[in-house]
């Protein structure tokens, strides 16, 4: 088999794109994870909202891009911030059952709710770039390709400044750390865990958003990410935010490059395995340790 | 009090034979294959739930793999009947074998993991198996599935017609359910809640949770997966949808609704969250979003679902009396 | 004579910090042996590491001769060393009955499917389980409240209960970490009582405890620990007057009265 060096090249490019996207949902994950102690199971419908919040919105808006962007981001963030201020606030940190059926029970409530409204048939979302893109070469991507990946890599440069160098994001960092000793210093971990959880959201909304119009938008289409987010996450230890990124670009990688040249088969399965073996072999290690990594 | 109890026993003993005497004339009632079609997947799901039941209320493992041996249950029975000429007896025995195969091999390394760990592990296992269902295609013949089951058999005769078939299920779910209550009831019962309730306490009085979690999560198993592979006789056609999350979620809710670790409950609450819904009509997606507001509401408001809140008023208004 | 239980100088470590380090001690069959020391000293890390619920970094454990270190909990338990729990640990949905019948060795004849099938075996052996745990329950004084979810007891008759629980099993020695804290004072020679009467009937026992008056009069010897190694041992009387366990609890001058008891 010869190998075109173009098509490699656009292999790795839209590998990169779909990486960044996966990153942004299982960063927000992670960040829920590090600060609540919570395994979000709506955390994939979150951004399936935010995928119809764009579609909806953008033939209000004349097809055109960032204002519609922006309210899915808005929506999302919102409807997080209700999460938590209605059902996770309510749950203790011991209590991984609840918060998890919960959870569960919200994703319910959104899939089969924009199913009903929506029906399961996907949809095609237009943009006012349409098709149009960029060549190199034989290199094709499309506009929106191309925003999607620039917007996740300001939102991950901004989330890296965010946490490391603002009080909001030390203030995150030091619950995930020692709840107990947050208190003591001053900190609200109820707040803390609001501006969290409204922030995870805003990234899914983000992720959802630019998703719009590259996938097809269908109520399902949270589900089939966010148990890929689960593995990402886990294989890279949750609560762990650049190894949740490295890890999704690896599979965003992995995914197109086996896409690209083998069988479907087996393709997500290995992940899956990989995740299964991660977690046998470091329970603890991965799912007990204290404390959020930044960078 | 003696006397109130033993009334309680026969009044549950009454309710049961009712029950049974309703189940079993029901096919003289109805000939409309729609409401037998309820019934037959409602004692389907209503098995599937007491299993979780088992592994859930009675072991404390919120297992997600039900899912998945749901789902191989029905392709171990499709794939007997289709591709190696067995009966549908046999593709229900094949099913319990290699789901109680699975449950042991999976089970023993994930049953170390606690928590989230064992959550997210088992959901990817129901994951796993959903892929494999999709990308094995020579075996499992993909996405489209393997259509066009024939009724089973009996002693030669075809067992056509919802009518009879209804009794197969019937028979099968009353067997596992006697199985389970069985063994719920018994000092394995016992000995399952008290390692769920406090694992150290547990172990301090020589117990060994290990083998107790391991025997639940792979008897839970072979049950799921005998209710899955008479369920795709019942849809008559098998494909990756039977791993849909809708399945577990239904599962759950029938386990949460009636009451972690309550027998009785969960089997009345499968009946009615089944039963309840197709009588009001309502479209399967509407149910989905009820279900789960339900869910979230019976967490916030009565975690230990109906029974438990029953339980709950019972036990403070015994602890007022004797303070 | 060889010690019942006998430990050689065990180790426990968490992140650093030497929580037992280094403690040898030994506890004489029929005994009842104090364990005090101050808080953090260390004992309840032992008695962790004793029962298997922590693995020790170093040191050995022997029961009645046996290696017992390394070894699960539950086994542990099954050869004859049971335990309480200082946070006080009983099922509180279960009966005061039901708590005791969970307990493991007596129904060790019987596999599952005689607990399945309710064998003729079984049930003798149920039968048998539950008149011990009848008298148990008797022994602490609990009769009154047999069938009552334990959830409804108080925080001392919890601490019975667990007692009994540890009894159930018919151990060669019963570990009880701080058995009358928290409880009633007037009721802390009822406690002693039951202790004397199970010793009676054969059962070592080890306590830990910071009630000087408990420990006085129920004991025949006492280890001192402190930081997380064994200070000194004696009879009670001798050991309280020792001047390096009045330097251990420490802000105590010699000469003043140390502040053993903090639940007394
Ligand atoms: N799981 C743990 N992780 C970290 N440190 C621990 C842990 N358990 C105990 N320690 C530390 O080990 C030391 C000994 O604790 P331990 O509970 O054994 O003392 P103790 O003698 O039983 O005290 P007390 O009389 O208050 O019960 C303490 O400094 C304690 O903080
Ligand atoms: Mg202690």
């Amino acid at each position: 088999m010869t190998i075109d060096l173009a098509y490699v090249l656009e292999l790795v490019l839209n590998g990169l794109m779909l990486g960044l996207l996966y990153a942004l949902i299982a960063v927000g994950l992670a960040l829920i994870f590090g600060v609540l102690q919570i395994v979000n199971f709506a955390h994939g419908e979150l951004m399936m909202l935010g995928s119809f919040t764009m579609a909806l919105l953008l033939p209000l808006f004349g097809l055109s891009y960032w204002p519609s962007l922006a309210m899915a981001v808005i929506v999302t963030a919102l409807v997080g911030a209700a999460f938590y201020q209605f059902f996770l606030s309510r749950v203790e940190q011991t209590e991984f059952e609840r918060s998890i059926l919960i959870t569960l029970g919200l994703s319910m409530v959104l899939l089969y709710g924009a199913q009903y409204i929506f029906s399961a048939t996907p949809r095609m979302v237009d943009t006012s770039w349409g098709f149009e893109g960029i060549e190199i070469g034989a290199i094709r991507m499309t506009w929106t390709r191309i925003t999607g990946g620039a917007v996740a890599l300001v939102a991950f440069a901004a989330l890296y400044v965010l946490l490391k160098w603002t009080q909001l994001g030390r203030a995150m960092r030091a619950v995930a750390q020692n709840r107990e000793a947050a208190l003591m210093v001053g900190l609200k971990p109820r707040v803390v865990s609001r501006n969290a959880v409204t922030l995870a959201a805003g990234l899914c909304g983000l992720a959802g958003g630019a998703l719009a119009p590259i996938q097809l938008v269908q109520p399902g289409m949270g589900q089939a990410v966010i148990f890929k987010a689960f593995a990402l996450v886990i294989i890279a230890g949750l609560g762990n935010i650049p190894g949740a990124i490295a890890t999704s670009l690896a599979l965003g990688m992995l995914e197109s490059w086996i896409g690209g040249f083998y069988d479907m088969v087996w393709q997500e399965g290995s992940v899956f395995v990989i995740m299964i073996v991660a977690i046998i072999l470091r329970p603890e290690g991965l799912f007990q340790a204290r404390g959020m990594r930044v960078g | 009090m003696k006397s109130g109890l033993s009334g309680v026993g026969a009044a549950k003993v009454a309710a049961v034979i009712l029950a049974l005497a309703i189940l079993a004339v029901l096919p003289l009632l109805t000939s409309s294959n729609y409401l037998l079609g309820v019934a037959v997947s409602g004692l389907l799901m209503t098995v599937a739930a007491a299993a979780l039941n088992l592994v859930y209320g009675f072991a404390g493992l919120l297992s997600f793999a039900q899912l998945g041996f749901w789902g191989v249950g029905a392709y171990c029975s499709a794939i007997t009947v289709m591709d190696a000429g067995g009966s549908f007896w046999a593709g229900v025995l094949v099913a319990a074998g290699v789901n109680g195969l699975l449950g042991l091999a999976f089970g023993y390394p994930i049953l170390r993991t606690r928590t989230h760990a064992f959550v997210v592990a088992t959901i990817t296992f129901a994951l796993l198996c959903n892929l494999v269902a999709r990308d094995w295609i020579s075996v499992t013949r993909g996405p489209l599935g393997i259509p066009g089951l024939p009724p089973p058999r009996l002693l030669g005769y075809e067992i056509e017609g919802s009518a009879r078939f209804f009794y197969i299920v019937l028979g099968y779910a009353v067997l596992a359910l006697c199985f389970l209550y069985v063994l719920e009831t018994s000092r394995i019962g016992l000995t399952l809640k008290a390692i769920k309730q406090n694992e150290t306490l547990a172990q301090s009085q020589g117990i060994s949770p290990l083998p107790y979690k391991l025997a639940v999560f792979t008897i839970a198993a072979v049950i799921t997966g005998m209710a899955g592979a008479v369920f795709a006789f019942h849809l008559r056609v098998v494909d990756p949808l039977i791993f849909d999350f809708y399945y577990m979620q239904t599962f759950l809710i029938i386990v949460i609704i009636g009451g972690t670790g309550s027998f009785w409950g969960v089997v009345l609450a499968g009946a009615a969250m089944v039963v309840l819904p197709e009588a009001l009509r309502f479209s399967n997606d509407l149910r989905m979003v009820i279900y789960g507001a339900i869910l979230v509401a019976a967490m916030l408001l009565m975690p230990r679902g109906v029974a438990g809140w029953i339980e709950d008023r019972r036990l403070a208004s015994l602890r007022a009396n004797l303070r | 004579m060889i010690p019942l239980l006998e430990i050689s100088d065990l180790v426990k470590a968490f992140r650093g910090v030497r929580a037992v380090d280094g403690a040898s001690f030994a506890v004489q069959a029929g005994s009842i042996t104090g364990l005090i020391g101050p808080n953090g000293s260390g004992k309840s890390t032992a008695i962790d590491c004793i029962s298997g619920f922590q693995r020790a970094d170093a040191g050995r454990v022997h029961l009645d001769g046996t290696a017992i270190d390394g070894l699960p909990p539950q086994r542990i338990a099954r050869a004859g060393l049971t335990r309480t729990f200082q946070d006080v640990r009983v099922y509180d949905t279960y009966t005061v009955l039901e708590n005791l019948l969970v307990v493991a060795k007596p129904f060790a004849t019987t596999n599952w499917a005689d607990a399945f099938l309710r064998t003729q075996k079984f049930r003798e052996t149920h039968g048998q389980a539950e008149a011990r745990a009848l008298d148990l329950i008797d022994l602490v004084g609990l009769t009154r409240l047999t069938h009552a979810p334990a959830l409804i007891l108080s925080y001392g008759q919890k601490k019975l209960l667990a007692f009994a629980a540890a009894m159930m099993s018919n151990p060669s020695i019963v570990v009880l970490d701080e058995p009358v804290a928290g409880v009633n004072p007037t009721r802390v020679n009822e406690v002693a009582e039951i202790v004397r009467a199970a010793n009676r009937g054969g059962t070592t026992f080890l306590i830990i405890e910071h009630n000087v008056d408990f420990i006085t009069s129920l004991c025949d010897h006492v280890i001192v620990f402190d930081r997380g190694r064994k200070l000194t041992e004696g009879p009670p009387a001798e050991v309280h007057r020792d001047p390096l366990v009045l330097d251990a609890y420490l802000g105590v001058e010699p000469g003043h009265e140390p502040h053993l008891a903090r639940a007394g």
